[in-house]
């Protein structure tokens, strides 16, 4: 499959669907992809199993505070740097690209690397959706470190990371994107073709691609649309879809603690009967209404406009929004113990144990 | 008493009210001069109303005409658009994204400059005096004397675009320019889209305010004029000469406004039918539900805030097909008194249904007599299933709503639509619009990134609280009266505890109208 200028929109709403709520706004990544695509041509989607083993493969996307990006503008040449720097420091060319993560705008970073290198990228990514944190990838809970990583901010300035573990690595690049703006662009997880087959979430771009086409053809009521996504959802790595909740938001509490965006929206429902709650740390990790557990992390929750079925960021949530709230299962891959440890409600500080969305009580009919 | 005029692009509607109660109202067809229009509707009201003009303590205006200007890429004057955030941004410059006829109409002057500042508050990069003069001097050669600058991080501090504008002054004395900081948020592109088509407005804003005020004194109107904004609240004349753009979309809000004001209802659906379309709108507690989605312009996205309006294509001039199973998108539009049955026409529109139904008196009602009665009863049960569905769509959950009828093309509801729990079609349903503008009130935001490291949270609340009062104030409302409608806090995302977002919206009522002097 080839990603073209007529692409761009659907994978960029498919991916802040599938970005439960982090990611960052695609908006202007989006205009960027459409100049370089119309300058360079279109770019390869290869299917993983298509990958050389012994292929030389990369993951590059955004590291910071999507509210930073609202004014510190992204650039197709600060891609291009962080991977040529990349590459010199480990003295080998890279044969493909990969998203870090299938979530907003940082599925798009990946498309304007290799665009104007004329590189392909793989279809897929290390989340099946978005987490706030390198360790939290497939890539590393795989085995696969996060170094040798570069780094670029804005001004083209450089860094070098080389961190063993994946912890430390996180905390050093967090620290890079602080103090040079609030986002840079980095290329993190080097990795031979056999190892991303191993570890990489597979299909993950062309299903954002085609969930986003279905959002455009049926932009209507979510409740209306809810059907059509169930049967794109059926047939995925996905699974389960489920309409949770539908109602108005009467309250947004958000603080920054420990570097992360810690908060809850309330939803309360239009007959103002029911009321969710859905605890963020920039992703939406839990739902609970009136106390019961409806869906948590590692499964996907996705907040949508009510009316159009448009999908909101965290950051752009605000009182008054009527919202629709929906539940996906995450990919199979995150349900075993191992991935578990890493991106389970115990790793974001919560008190119970992960269960799967189907076996928790439905959301609405 | 107070009068409340909307010039629309196809009719000028006026209103004398006295509080609540409408004195006098005409409904007059849009001249290609506004100002003729204006002078006939106020002629008209004035004089069924038998009153002396010092009564008058004020004259609210609603306009689509800047909306209109950007819509149909005329009125638009020369801009220099001036972007201090280099080298962030050198691959998205001004208008990039824009539809090519809009960029055109503003003459594509690009300028980008080093400096602007960081999430953080740090600077992003030096100001560069050399290059920033440079830029002006360019300007000069072109004989640009219109500028729209903005600077990356703005809203928090506005220091290089500031320090532009005296550059700017200094040069070009009499040069008009718009920053950014003063009429948009967070999200540099946005932003600047909105001070781009704010200055390329300017001076269709100069001869809209002057054609206004011509009128107002010919009639020997002396009392301040205000016109109103996007969000149903109101700005001072001499605002609007400053802040052009802030009155798109004002119609459908006045619109929604009237109706609230018309029946007394706070919660309710709006439903405008024209000749062509008709606008669903919400109202809740009051004032139009905002839409939750990025706003586009002329094709062109910015961050104003905007009502929640559904477009279907449904109006009275809507062309019947199918025997009656299709009726729009295509309208005969403005030449429905040319084209309909009942005007002597060949093509079967929507009003010659309700006319041929004995629901309405328009026309010649003889000319339809010969309708297909089954044709009749579908097209009616398709205008009504048409309406029920935007209903359906718009209201904010599954009970039954009431629903306001508003707009020429109200005559076409004929049957009871399931969605609505009541339909009210109240007196003077027609001048709507006119009515909303009167009764607007004034308001005021500020919004800003705020550190809780210098200042606590209160403070910094109560901070910007001020700053939107001083905005309020500014734009003409009585500080006694002004309340706080919002206060929304965005923590940054990824970043260290110590900063937010901070966003405060106060709505006042109108000086004038409390009794107070205003600055106009």
């Amino acid at each position: 499959m080839l990603i073209q200028v007529e692409t761009l929109d659907d994978l960029a709403a498919g991916s802040v669907f599938l970005g439960t709520g982090g990611g960052g706004d695609p908006y202007l990544n989006t205009l960027i992809a459409r100049r370089i695509l119309a300058e360079h041509g279109p770019v390869e989607l290869l299917p993983p199993a298509e990958l050389a083993d012994d292929a030389f493969v990369v993951g590059i996307g955004g590291v910071g505070a999507p509210s930073a990006g609202l004014e510190l503008l992204p650039a197709a040449r600060q891609c291009a740097h962080a991977l040529r720097q990349f590459e010199a420091h480990v003295g080998r060319k890279v044969d493909a690209l990969v998203a870090v993560e299938v979530g907003g705008a940082n599925s798009l970073i990946p498309i304007v690397a290799a665009a104007v290198r004329g590189l392909p990228v793989v279809d897929g990514d290390g989340m099946g959706r978005a987490f706030p944190e390198a360790q939290m990838t497939t890539f590393s809970i795989g085995g696969i470190p996060s170094t040798p990583s570069v780094a670029v901010d804005y001004e083209g300035g450089s860094e070098l990371f080389l961190q063993a573990a994946a912890l430390d690595f996180e905390r050093a690049i967090r620290q890079f994107a602080l103090s040079h703006g609030g986002v840079v662009i980095a290329t993190e997880h080097p990795m031979s073709g056999s190892q991303l087959k191993r570890t990489i979430v597979p299909g993950t771009m062309t299903f954002a691609i085609e969930l986003g086409r279905t959002l455009r053809q049926r932009s209507g009521r979510a409740e209306r649309i809810s059907p059509h996504l169930r049967e794109v959802f059926a047939g995925s790595i996905y699974g389960e879809f489920r309409h949770l909740h539908s109602g108005k938001i009467v309250d947004v509490s958000s603080r920054t603690v420990g570097g992360y965006d810690t908060g809850r929206v309330t939803i309360r429902s239009f007959d103002d009967a029911q009321a969710l709650e859905i605890d963020i740390r920039n992703e939406f990790l839990v739902a609970r209404r009136d106390g019961q557990l409806l869906a948590s992390v590692p499964d996907l929750i996705t907040i949508v406009d009510y009316e159009t079925a448009v999908p909101i960021n965290a950051e752009r949530l605000r009182y008054g929004q009527r919202v629709t709230v929906f539940g996906i299962g995450c990919p199979p891959y995150y349900r075993t113990e191992r991935a578990l440890a890493a991106v389970g409600p115990r790793s974001f500080g919560f008190d119970f144990d992960y269960r799967p969305l189907e076996q928790l009580s439905e959301g609405v009919a | 008493m107070r009068i409340g005029i909307d010039v629309g692009g196809t009719h000028t509607d006026a209103v004398l009210l006295h509080g609540r109660e409408v004195v006098a109202a005409h409904k007059s067809l849009t001249s290609a001069n506004v100002s003729d229009g204006i002078l006939e509707a106020l002629t008209r009201i004035l004089d069924a109303a038998g009153i002396e003009t010092a009564r008058i303590e004020a004259v609210m205006l609603g306009t689509t005409q800047f909306t209109n200007a950007i819509v149909e890429r005329r009125e638009l004057g020369n801009v220099a658009a001036i972007r201090i955030a280099l080298p962030s941004g050198a691959e998205l410059p001004p208008m990039m994204g824009w539809p090519d006829d809009v960029a055109a109409a503003l003459g594509g002057h690009v300028y980008m400059l080093p400096g602007g500042h960081l999430y953080d508050g740090r600077p992003l990069a030096p100001f560069d005096d050399t290059l920033a003069d440079a830029a002006i001097r360019d300007c000069q050669h072109k004989h640009l004397k219109t500028f729209a600058v903005s600077s990356a991080f703005a809203p928090m501090n506005p220091e290089p675009e500031l320090k532009m504008a005296e550059k700017i002054r200094r040069a070009i004395p009499d040069a008009r320019i718009t920053l950014s900081h003063e009429i948009g948020r967070l999200g540099i592109l946005e932003r600047e889209n909105a001070a781009l088509f704010n200055a390329g407005l300017l001076g269709f804003a100069d001869r809209v305010v002057d054609s206004f005020q011509a009128a107002l004194r010919t009639h020997g109107l002396n009392c301040p004029f205000f016109i109103s904004q996007n969000d149903g609240t109101l700005m001072s004349a001499e605002f609007v000469r400053r802040f052009p753009a802030l009155t798109f979309a004002s119609g459908p809000t006045n619109s929604l406004r009237g109706a609230a004001q018309l029946t007394g209802r706070q919660d309710a659906i709006v439903v405008d039918i024209g000749g062509t379309t008709t606008d669903i709108g919400v109202l809740q507690h009051g004032f139009p539900r905002q839409s939750n989605q990025a706003i586009e312009v002329g094709g062109v996205r910015t961050n104003f805030r905007m009502p929640d309006i559904l477009s279907i294509g449904l109006g009275g001039g809507s062309l019947v097909q199918d025997g009656g199973a299709r009726i729009g998108p295509r309208s005969t539009g403005y030449r429905l008194l040319q084209q309909g049955l009942i005007f002597g026409g060949d093509t079967l529109t929507a009003t010659d249904i309700v006319v041929a139904d004995g629901a309405a008196r328009i026309g010649n009602p003889v000319l339809v007599t010969s309708l297909d009665r089954a044709l009749i009863e579908r097209a009616k049960q398709t205008i009504t299933d048409t309406l029920n569905d935007g209903i359906e769509r718009m209201k904010p959950n599954s009970e039954p709503v009431p629903v306001i009828l508003v707009g020429g093309g109200a005559v076409l509801v004929t049957q009871s639509i399931a969605a609505a729990s009541e339909v009210l079609r109240p007196q003077h349903a027609h001048v709507a619009n006119a009515i909303g503008a009167a009764i607007a009130q004034i308001g005021g935001e500020a919004d800003r990134l705020v550190s809780f490291k210098t200042r606590t949270r209160e403070q910094a609340r109560q901070a910007l609280t001020d700053e939107a009062v001083r905005r309020a104030v500014n734009a003409g409302a009585d500080p006694a009266t002004i309340r706080v409608v919002d206060i929304e806090e965005t923590a940054l995302g990824y970043m260290n505890e110590s900063g937010a977002r901070l966003k405060v919206k106060v709505v006042g009522e109108i000086a004038v109208l409390a009794g107070k002097q205003t600055q106009c």
